[in-house]
């Protein structure tokens, strides 16, 4: 297992100083190239397990079991990208040990070459977005996080986006795990599902996706589909 | 262009009272001008700008440096901001003489005395706006620089000094109108040179032409610098600013 979680619990502390339980007894794991999505309603806690698994949130009881030295490409919800510094530039910043050849071919393969070294202000959420997983890129992450990648884009650029994700990971096999709250966003990128209860959050149940992204066929969406609303109809 | 008609009229306004009123009183821009040309050429005028300017230049260092920091550490960590606000709130508070006056005894009429008793001066001004820059500082980008392992070294130039900026830009503007002030005083009460020493003897010889013949070249160039520094460095780091606003699409 490249990815191992095991939270036991974890809340959120309100302004009054109220505990309020987010996770409970989270378990999870993902395999070296395997791409996982945890799916759940919006405020059920994804982002916060994100953000443990990234070291940003160590306020938790329990364990998240990496291998020593993982690099981790985080691409956050909102781009995060530094509004003074170039596009070039900020992958840079992140990724000082690419080469600059590398930093090229990334920017040619999401469409950002004609903005280089353009300030992120002037680039759309759509781009803005592939920026940020281009930055995520650069550094040759051995986990990539993606948290809600499609989130407020307009459809045909949703669809843009989840199809340039799905040939990453098919092309690159780099350990993925994604963080949504659409169904055939997860069943149409990933290789397992955990689906999440409400809060507190704790993983109800796993799919395993048979035929992942390229593979995916009509029937197998649809069965997926079912599966994953039974599952959710126990709650 | 309205900038130049609005200087030229200021100096017409001075010629105009000039021919009104007492040469003892008010002398024209023309005298002041032979003034400063005989103490050019003397060497006295670039004495006494040099010794200002050096000292001028000394304590805005030390109170932007030290000020910058402290009021960053006070922004960011919990403990200092308690420990140095009680300070903060002195110093702001002390009127500038009595901080001059103060240094002056205990430490002598030294060159140590007046730049450290100028920098004093200009602290807490510095830490105040650099607290409020740390503050404003956005958490969203922190944690990006802390989820790409960003070195500190990078971290403080790409995200925090960016962010810094407008107030250190503030701050330095500010400041330096502040420092050079507070430098003639120091300079009127205890030393032996400069532009603030030639001022308080030309107030003993009430000698306005001389007076103005120092103030004047002074006043220019810290004009100077704000026009053909701060301002240029200024529109440099905010580049990006206008750059989204021009391109948003």
């Amino acid at each position: 297992m490249l990815l191992d979680i095991e939270i036991d619990a974890k809340d959120h502390v309100d302004a009054a100083g109220v505990a309020r339980p987010v996770l409970r007894g989270l378990r999870l794991a993902l395999a070296r190239g395997e791409a996982g999505a945890v799916l759940g309603p919006s405020g059920c806690g994804k982002t916060t397990l994100l953000r443990i698994i990234a070291g940003l949130d160590r306020g938790f009881s329990g364990r998240v079991t990496l291998p020593a030295h993982s690099r981790l490409g985080m691409v956050f919800q909102e781009p995060r990208l530094l509004p003074w510094r170039s596009v070039e530039d900020n992958i840079r910043i992140a990724a000082p040990l690419a080469r600059a050849e590398e930093v090229a071919a990334l920017l040619e393969a999401f469409g950002l070459a004609g903005h280089a070294l353009h300030f992120p202000g002037r680039l759309s959420l759509g781009l803005a977005r592939r920026a940020a997983l281009a930055r995520a890129l650069a550094i040759k992450p051995d986990l990539l996080l993606l948290d809600e990648p499609l989130v407020s884009l307009d459809a045909a650029m949703a669809l843009s986006l989840r199809a340039r994700i799905a040939r990453l990971i098919d092309e690159t096999h780099v350990t993925t795990l994604i963080v949504t709250h659409d169904l055939s966003e997860a069943i149409a990128l990933a290789d397992r599902i955990f689906l999440l209860s409400k809060p507190p959050a704790r993983v109800l149940a796993t799919l395993d996706v048979a035929t992942p992204r390229r593979l995916m066929t009509e029937e197998a969406r649809r069965e997926l589909t079912q599966k994953a609303q039974a599952a959710l109809a126990d709650l | 262009m309205i900038r130049f008609v609005s200087f030229a009229s200021i100096l017409l306004l001075w010629a105009a009272l000039a021919q009104l009123s007492d040469p003892r009183h008010l002398p024209g821009p023309l005298p002041v001008a032979e003034m400063i040309f005989s103490e050019a050429r003397s060497g006295e005028l670039f004495l006494a700008l040099g010794a200002t300017l050096a000292r001028v230049a000394a304590s805005f260092a030390i109170a932007m440096g030290l000020g910058s920091a402290l009021g960053y550490l006070m922004g960011r960590c919990r403990i200092a901001d308690d420990i140095l606000d009680p300070w903060l709130v002195v110093l702001l508070n002390v009127p500038a003489l009595v901080v001059i006056v103060l240094a002056y005894v205990w430490a002598g009429l030294n060159e140590a005395a007046a730049v450290g008793a100028v920098a004093l001066n200009k602290l807490p001004g510095a830490m105040v706006l650099a607290r409020e820059g740390a503050r404003a500082q956005d958490p969203a980008l922190d944690e990006m620089a802390q989820a790409f392992r960003v070195s500190r070294r990078a971290r403080l130039r790409h995200v925090v000094l960016p962010q810094l900026a407008p107030y250190l830009a503030a701050s330095a503007r500010s400041g330096l109108a502040l420092v050079w002030k507070i430098v003639l005083i120091v300079e009127l009460l205890g030393r032996p040179n400069g532009v603030g020493f030639k001022i308080n003897l030309a107030f003993q010889l009430f000698d306005l032409r001389l007076l103005l013949a120092y103030a004047l070249p002074f006043v220019a160039i810290m004009l100077a610098i704000e026009v053909l520094l701060a301002q240029p460095l200024e529109r440099q780091v905010s580049r990006w600013r206008l750059d989204a606003a021009r391109h948003r699409d």
